[in-house]
């Protein structure tokens, strides 16, 4: 068995350890952005990073060598993003650090609040609603809620997802 | 070849991991989905290993291990996605609905509140935070993880709201 991965390999976990440090980086340019184009940007460049390595590095370059450096790049990029989504996005630890820095304890209503910064549920639910209306999954017309044609096929998407990964 | 027995590996994990899952419902295992996961991913990481030593004659661990990779983690992306997302909850609310309509009060007023409350749920059975009478509060683990949670925030740059930012993503 041979442990030792091809250099384009070692290029690709070399550089996955980078993607946190990027995202620190450009964390701190205020031209990058939100949280989402920040790690588009921060993933394009890893990857525009590996095609100068896969150039530049030297000796003959490997199909198979370069080929499984793409799948660890992918791989971290997948990771972090997993990662990064829930401190940008996720609902439940937001929900945790409304109520510690709150600094007392909460109602349920006053949780609501604090979560929403001032705003309501309301609010969320129309950020949430955005996203779906925006993806073209949802259409809203006087004050009722309807999937299209797309939303019906990414809900049947999503049930088949959770059944074939056991969360039923 | 080396690829070929990291791909197998990787559907085994497929076949594994979701077995896992419903046995931990069926037996009221109080293992974390995400815990199955990662033991999954483990147990397959290490048959896949060992197959390659068994069958190919200059196993080439990288390339094995770079396809597992790969494809595990697309299945966790792909199960982080649908596992509890707010806004496929929603979608999947809908469609579930006899007429595929609802009016827009309904999610505000009834099925938003009670995905909070679910949600709730989870963090006091997660002893991250605990009621007291009628009130909630930030067990000290909850206070540690929502002080750790911060500081990332603060490093990477990224809001408190967990919001989308529609105008700068």
């Amino acid at each position: 068995m041979n442990m030792l991965p091809g250099p384009a390999q070692a290029a690709a976990i070399g550089l996955s350890a980078v993607l946190p440090l990027l995202l620190l980086c450009y964390a701190r340019i205020a031209a990058t952005g939100g949280s989402g184009r920040r790690y588009r940007l921060a993933c394009a460049s890893l990857m525009t990073l590996y095609a100068i390595a896969c150039i530049a590095l030297p000796g003959q370059r490997h199909l198979d060598d370069v080929i499984g450096g793409l799948f660890l790049l992918a791989t971290a990029m997948m990771f972090f993003y997993i990662l990064f989504s829930l401190l940008a996005w996720g609902f439940t630890l937001t929900l945790l650090t409304a109520l510690d820095k709150a600094g007392r304890p909460l109602t349920l209503e006053q949780w609501a609040v604090a979560y929403m910064q001032g705003g309501d549920l309301g609010t969320f639910t129309h950020n949430r609603l955005k996203l779906l209306v925006g993806a073209g999954m949802l259409t809203i017309a006087d004050g009722k809620l309807a999937p299209t044609t797309k939303g019906v096929a990414v809900a049947r998407l999503v049930k088949f997802v959770r059944l074939s990964t056991g969360l039923g | 070849m080396s690829f070929v027995v990291g791909f197998l590996a990787a559907v085994t994990f497929a076949l594994l991991s979701p077995a896992l899952q419903l046995m931990a419902r069926a037996r009221g295992w109080t293992v974390a989905p995400v815990t199955l996961l990662a033991i999954a991913a483990i147990i397959t990481h290490g048959l896949g290993v060992m197959l390659g030593v068994l069958v190919v004659a200059q196993f080439q661990y990288w390339d094995a291990a770079s396809i597992f990779g790969f494809f595990v983690m697309g299945y966790v992306f792909a199960f982080g996605a649908v596992y509890k997302s707010v806004s496929l909850d929603i979608l999947l609310g809908l469609v579930g609905r006899s007429e595929r309509k609802a009016p827009l009060s309904d999610i505000v007023e009834r099925q938003v509140p009670a995905l909070f409350q679910g949600r709730i749920g989870s963090l006091v059975d997660s002893g991250l935070v605990e009621p007291v009478g009628s009130h909630f509060a930030a067990t000290a683990a909850g206070r540690t993880m929502a002080g750790r949670v911060g500081q990332l925030r603060r490093a990477f740059g990224i809001g408190d709201t967990s919001l989308y930012d529609f105008s700068s993503d």
